[in-house]
């Protein structure tokens, strides 16, 4: 009964070399798999172009100076869920800031805060727009942000 | 058309390898029963219609693979299901090839009962777990849940007798006909109650405002639940002396304050403290001592062996040293499925069916269940990174880690790096309540996975 040895053998090694290639077959699935989930997350990031970011300076507990924000063309900045930019922190109204983009310039408006939006130091009325350019302060409520591009 | 669109094939596809290498397996179990040559040896194989549970769970596979496809939860991992099939598939052939050789020709059969259990309630928790809050509000029912399951063999423990605590089985209630393992439940309470702690308390843990000496911990009231888990894995220790479950619960600790807190001064209190407690227990305890006789055990060199020492080889340490013999005469290809004789190890098929893989499935083939281990383990950390609630990612990264955890004290047990222990082999050793709780954890891991692929694709749920 050679031939069976033989046989049984080559069952052997088959079962090797299947379970191995089952590995392989799963490791090209997951290479696969990232791929996918790489390019999507790249395409979920292509939202509204950003054209500038805030930088937090100080007077904030809950945020990190160094933290950067992304500014779309218009940014709400305050606590509710609907602002482009949230801020969790006690001393920001609910909708606090608006900050809209025009010809290379920041317009800076209050929303209507409690604690109030300054640039440079003055405090914006309601109803007034200040200017604001790269490298300009802007503070929203204690919370003070440099302006860059 | 859609329908089709829809289908799981990706998991289809990775079912085709698995399903060959079972009936390949099968094949060759029945071949060798006809082998001329294994009649003059002593070992009992499986006739054929105890071969037909393969079958039986091939055809489950796939039923799971059309339920899931036709199921809003289609888009649930695809990789995870074909990878512990063909696990708990070759665990279910061990069981069925070694059940008549250990004189249990059913238990190929009760495997696949088990296995069959434990897919359709992976199905229920998938479909049923509907708001990953129900977990994580209710923590503290959960932990109840493992006091009364820690209480429960206790009971047991004392109910047996201290005089009896070297039985393999004294860890285990008898409900009826089932042989159940408490511990294998409490386990996964375990992790919840970590994972929801953790996740209410990530920055209280982080920041550490306790201070004693160079060391900065939590403050009281969140270090004293961490301290109970402690707690329990010392009972384990002390009392139950189930050295296993107390390395598991203890590692799983370790893992979850790292993956919580992100602070290795954590994990180093943590060795530190370990290394402390197993000194004391080697001191103290001759169960722990006997143990780790078995470690430093020299094996290899058999011809020079003392009395005492063929002493030990023959009663305290038979099953590791028999397990070793095994494991070496496999060689890198192995016998071949039904042509070792593994059945001289003691309790082969479930504290030490890695060795009957060993001498079956030859390095080789551990190499490849070391694979598909990693695989699952891969998975279930990336299905942790991608999730974004932070109980939901310290679940899954803690129940993956009780894969990885469990595996690592299993095999260094069988192969004598460690002290050899209880706790089965997660999908391949043979036992109704391992295989059910492990699958419970892969349906959990499912429903993050789907949760996750929702939040990608900007779904509510």
């Amino acid at each position: 009964m050679l031939q069976l040895d033989v046989f049984l053998l080559i069952l052997r090694l088959l079962f090797i070399v299947l379970l191995y290639l089952f590995l392989m077959q799963v490791v090209i699935a997951i290479t696969r798999d990232l791929k996918v989930t790489a390019a999507s997350s790249a395409s979920v990031q292509k939202g509204p172009p950003v054209l500038g970011h805030l930088v937090v300076i100080d007077g904030s507990s809950t945020l990190l100076p160094g933290t950067s924000f992304n500014l779309a063309p218009e940014t709400t900045i305050g606590r509710g869920p609907t602002n482009t930019i949230q801020l969790p922190d006690s001393f920001i109204s609910g909708a606090h800031s608006q900050l809209r983009y025009h010809n290379g310039l920041w317009y800076v408006t209050d929303a209507g805060s409690r604690n109030g939006t300054y640039v440079n130091g003055q405090r914006t009325e309601p109803g007034q727009m200040l200017v604001a350019k790269p490298g300009d302060l802007v503070q929203v409520g204690f919370i003070r942000f440099k302006l860059t591009q | 058309m859609q329908v089709l669109r829809r289908y799981r094939w990706k998991e289809f596809r990775l079912y085709i390898i698995p399903i060959l290498i079972l009936l390949l397996s099968m094949t060759q179990l029945l071949l060798v029963d006809k082998d001329p040559h294994s009649s003059f040896s002593t070992k009992i194989l499986p006739p054929i219609q105890d071969l037909l549970p393969v079958l039986g769970l091939i055809a489950f596979l796939l039923v799971t693979n059309i339920l899931l496809s036709f199921s809003p939860l289609r888009r649930a991992d695809q990789m995870l299901l074909p990878l512990v099939g063909l696990m708990s598939g070759i665990g279910l052939l061990m069981a069925i090839r070694l059940g008549p050789d250990v004189g249990d020709p059913a238990q190929g059969t009760r495997q696949l009962a088990w296995i069959i259990i434990g897919i359709v309630l992976c199905m229920i928790v998938v479909f049923a777990l509907r708001d990953m809050r129900w977990l994580r509000r209710y923590y503290y029912v959960w932990a109840l849940f493992g006091v009364a399951l820690v209480t429960a063999t206790l009971v047991n423990t004392f109910r047996v007798g201290f005089h009896n605590l070297n039985s393999p089985t004294h860890d285990q209630l008898n409900l009826g006909p089932l042989d159940f393992q408490p511990s294998e439940l409490l386990k996964i309470c375990v992790v919840i109650f970590f994972a929801a702690i953790l996740a209410e308390n990530s920055d209280i843990f982080a920041a550490g405002n306790l201070r004693i000496g160079p060391l900065r911990l939590p403050p009281i009231r969140q270090l004293i639940p961490i301290l109970m888990m402690l707690g329990i894995a010392l009972l384990f220790f002390l009392v139950v002396r189930e050295l296993g479950l107390a390395l598991l619960i203890y590692g799983i600790y370790l893992c979850m304050i790292y993956l919580g807190s992100g602070k290795l001064s954590y994990v180093a209190v943590g060795f530190v403290l370990f290394f402390l407690l197993g000194f004391i227990g080697y001191a103290i305890f001759g169960y722990v001592r006997a143990r780790f006789q078995a470690v430093t055990f020299n094996v290899v060199d058999w011809q020079n062996w003392t009395a005492a020492e063929s002493n030990f080889a023959e009663n305290a340490g038979l099953q590791p040293v028999q397990g070793i013999i095994a494991l070496s005469s496999g060689g890198i290809l192995g016998a071949g499925l039904g042509l070792g004789h593994p059945a001289f190890v003691p309790v082969v098929q479930s504290d030490m069916v890695f060795t009957a893989l060993g001498e079956e499935l030859g390095l080789a083939g551990l190499f490849g269940i070391f694979g598909l281990y990693l695989l699952i383990i891969y998975r279930g950390y990336r299905i942790a990174i991608e999730s974004s609630d932070p109980f939901s990612k310290l679940l899954a990264a803690g129940l993956t880690s009780i894969f990885a955890i469990q595996t690592f004290i299993v095999v260094a047990g069988n192969m004598k790096f460690l002290p050899l222990t209880g706790i089965p082999l997660p999908f391949l050793a043979y036992g109704g309540s391992s295989i059910i709780a492990n699958f419970i954890i892969i349906g959990i891991l499912l429903r993050i996975s789907y949760n996750n692929a929702l939040e990608r694709e900007g779904l509510a749920y």
